[in-house]
């Protein structure tokens, strides 16, 4: 999913619970009801089947059943320790899991604060300064975005293939390369939606603390900052579970199993022995799931906060 | 404070780089960076009219490093024959030829070789030419005679010499490496190269360089070679001398794609099928995510807050793993699909049905999203205009068709389209699905779910078939022209189904 169209999603307010009268009678809304659970479980089989497949005892894709034989956490088990596990499988490639969770984590962390903070300063720029080439700087923002870097991959890959001959920590197979890719991405539409934000922010703030004697530093840092707090909230969560998402660049940047993102790692562990590790795949599908998953609730809570707090601190 | 730490470590970081990049002789680099450089220094030491500036810089920076460049570094070479075999600049690619076109002579003086060591510990061959009896010392240096009363023969081979070391058999296990590039050049082209441990052979070139005429000549029969314009050194039969080098093309690849029958086949088939996949995921979507919330958008109706939160699971779950998990749902020997519905069917082996089940699976992650938009857009429309079709004595379905759905369209027609130029490069839901396949016959690359930005990725990436950047990149060039047409059109349609409501 693009981080657009994540961002229209949210859009979608939930104020959709109005009032709440006897409902109707289930004679005429059987049919609704039965709409709703078909989609329900289209929706649902493969997150209970995998969720089942986890603590299920038999690991292989061919024993896996939607209720587990034997419920176990020896498919956990295997991710993290380092030997085989009771039912005497093959374990999943444990340590790289580990190492497949952590870089993502650190390139998805790192990718999300730095956006952040771009961003708001560009946005910061845009919102509070009249300029020559403003409004065409913000516009080329959008159309230079338009060519997305999926389809520069070539390019990109030739670039840090060449960058590395001369600076090795920021060549293939690293970390940072991809981190540093990823941040050309910082500029676009994200700064619009901030720079909506900081707009809403009253300027008046502003001109007080610099009456006071703040830099438009200081404003930035100390006023600006804080109150956009929501929406930086919002736009970091995003583009971390977009960053936690991407294949392409970090396929073909990272290039050996212990440097490997998740999607890059998982991905080619089941192309070579996914039938007979099913269990342990599963529970590291539902593992890997758990950060996403929990920001995205996160992430709901906090847009109903900010926009019915909305309100000025301090 | 914070604006002097940031400073320092920028010319720090810069200072260091200028010294790594002076050492491997990028000068054009060094200069870039100091301009890059001394303007950021002085955009945060100057103080008043640089301030948007200040904020703007640092973004900018990683914008034209990791987005702008790229995307003029795609154009760029995709005007040139950037692939396998092509990848050396031409003085290196001559260099590379004159060196590797070495063989061994036809009527070729060999040597008996003994490994010695000099008083500096470097490796020499002495070297006792079996005919004439003449004895020499071959270092990477050159060739020169050794008298033989300096020298120790037994067996046909030297065994000892004057100031150098005879290396023991035990210490010839470690040199294989050594060994097999170690070249003595004897004049003309030619050198004297080991074979095995105690046989050197004389190699002449088999090629000669005209530099006057840029251009190879074939020692043996004379057949001149030819720089062909693209990059590549060519016989009048058509032969070619390996490796050849980067260079531009003009429209070349662009060609390819429209005359070239081994391109043009699989690239129209993979262009269908990449509109055919985007415009049935976006509308399939759309239908079922309207059906659901059209179902659901009933006030008062009973559990619809949980109907609502469960059914958008799917969208919290990150793409990458759902992806991954359908590939296991849908094996077809193993997989629970076949096995709950007692069916066989070769989801992802047989060409039509893995399009089937790319969108299938594209429509799973796709629906909660539409249903989410045409929740909002359904809220957002007025009660009172349903109402007062409904008092003018249109029944539901007309109401919906002349009333609701207009609307509905006007707020969620641009999301169709944005949702559109993303499926035309959704990649992760080819990929990491079907990986491209299966295989098509007429193609040794592009498989039956291939979209064209997988088949750019394998055309660039795909291991053992030859990487061919160039077309790569002329191929992402029309991707990038097809989705903006295409937007751009669309959007100005939009446009007009604004004015009409």
């Amino acid at each position: 999913m693009s981080t657009a169209e994540r961002q229209a999603e949210l859009a979608v307010p939930a104020a959709a619970e109005r009032r709440r009268k006897k409902g109707p009678g289930i004679s005429d809304t059987w049919w609704r009801h039965a709409i709703a659970l078909i989609a329900l479980v289209f929706a649902l089989f493969p997150v209970a089947y995998i969720v089942s497949a986890a603590f299920n005892g038999d690991n292989s894709l061919s024993g896996s059943s939607l209720i587990p034989r034997k419920v176990t956490l020896d498919n956990f088990r295997s991710l993290f320790s380092g030997q085989q596990n009771t039912t005497g499988h093959a374990t999943f490639q444990n340590a790289h899991y580990l190492s497949w969770f952590a870089n993502s984590m650190i390139v998805a962390a790192a990718t999300a604060i730095l956006t952040v903070l771009l961003g708001a300063l560009a946005a910061y720029a845009f919102s509070r300064f009249r300029f020559k080439g403003r409004r065409m700087g913000m516009l080329s923002l959008l159309l230079i975005q338009m060519f997305p870097q999926l389809l520069a991959v070539v390019a990109i890959y030739l670039i840090v293939l060449n960058v590395g001959d001369v600076f090795h920590f920021m060549g293939l197979n690293t970390l940072t390369a991809v981190i540093l890719v990823y941040l050309g991405g910082a500029l676009g539409v994200n700064t619009w939606l901030m720079k909506g934000f900081f707009d809403t922010i009253p300027a008046e703030l502003d001109e007080s603390a610099r009456v006071d004697g703040a830099t438009p530093a200081q404003v930035f840092w100390g006023v600006v900052l804080p109150l956009a707090a929501p929406v930086l909230a919002v736009i970091g969560l995003l583009s971390f579970v977009f960053t936690l998402n991407e294949f392409v660049i970090a396929s073909v940047i990272l290039e050996t199993q212990h440097r490997f993102t998740l999607p890059v790692g998982l991905w080619q562990f089941i192309d070579q022995k996914y039938s007979e590790h099913w269990g342990p795949f599963a529970a590291g599908v539902l593992i890997a799931a758990v950060p996403a998953a929990l920001l995205f609730a996160f992430l709901q809570r906090y847009i109903v906060q900010g926009l019915t707090q909305g309100a000025v601190k301090g | 404070m914070l604006k002097i730490v940031f400073l320092s470590l920028v010319n720090a970081a810069a200072i260091w780089a200028a010294v790594v990049l002076l050492d491997h002789h990028k000068w054009r680099a060094v200069v870039v960076l100091v301009v890059v450089t001394v303007l950021i220094d002085a955009i945060y030491l100057v103080k008043r009219w640089t301030l948007p500036l200040k904020f703007l810089i640092p973004g900018t920076v990683f914008l034209l490093a990791f987005q702008v460049i790229p995307v003029l570094y795609t154009v760029n070479v995709a005007f040139t024959n950037y692939s396998t075999g092509h990848i050396l600049s031409s003085s290196e690619a001559i260099a590379n030829i004159k060196e590797n076109s070495l063989s061994v002579a036809a009527n070729s003086a060999s040597y008996s070789m003994t490994l010695m060591r000099d008083d500096k510990q470097h490796l020499v061959l002495a070297l006792l030419d079996e005919d004439s009896g003449r004895t020499f010392i071959g270092t990477k240096d050159g060739l020169r005679p050794i008298p033989r009363d300096q020298v120790t023969i037994s067996e046909g081979a030297i065994t000892a010499a004057q100031g150098y070391s005879t290396l023991q058999a035990n210490a010839l296990g470690g040199l294989d490496q050594e060994l097999s590039s170690y070249k003595v050049p004897i004049g003309g082209g030619k050198a004297i190269e080991p074979q095995g441990f105690d046989t050197a052979v004389v190699l002449e070139p088999t090629f000669r360089y005209d530099e006057r005429e840029n251009a190879f000549v074939r020692i043996k029969d004379g057949v001149v070679f030819k720089d062909n314009g693209r990059g590549s050194y060519v016989a009048p039969g058509g032969e070619e001398i390996e490796p050849g080098w980067k260079t531009y093309v003009g429209a070349r690849n662009f060609g390819r794609i429209i005359h070239s029958s081994l391109i043009r086949g699989p690239f129209l088939k993979v262009f269908i099928w990449t509109v055919v996949f985007a415009t049935s995921v976006v509308l399939i979507s759309f239908a079922l995510g309207l059906l659901l919330a059209l179902t659901l958008n009933k006030p008062g109706l009973r559990f619809q807050r949980t109907y609502r939160s469960l059914l958008i699971i799917p969208f919290a779950v990150p793409a990458f793993l759902s992806l991954l998990v359908w590939q296991g749902l849908l094996n077809d020997d193993f997989g629970v699909v076949n096995r709950a519905l007692h069916i066989s069917i070769p989801w992802l082996f047989d060409p039509t049905w893995a399009r089937i089940s790319v969108i299938l699976v594209s429509v799973w992650l796709g629906v909660p999203y539409f249903f989410l938009i045409s929740l909002g857009a359904l809220q957002s429309i007025p009660a009172e205009l349903v109402e007062a079709a409904r008092v003018d004595g249109a029944g539901a379905l007309q109401v919906f068709r002349k009333v609701t759905l207009p609307l509905l369209l006007v707020a969620v027609a641009p999301l169709l389209i944005a949702s559109f130029a993303f499926n035309f490069n959704n990649f992760g839901n080819v990929y990491l699905l079907t990986g491209g396949g299966p295989a098509m016959g007429d193609s040794p690359i592009a498989g039956a779910t291939d979209i064209l930005i997988s088949y750019t990725y394998k055309i660039a990436f795909a291991a053992g078939k030859g990487q061919d950047y160039g077309l790569a990149c002329a191929i992402a060039i029309l991707i990038f022209i097809i989705v903006a047409t295409i937007s751009a059109v669309s959007f100005s349609r939009t446009k007009a189904l604004e004015n009409l409501a």
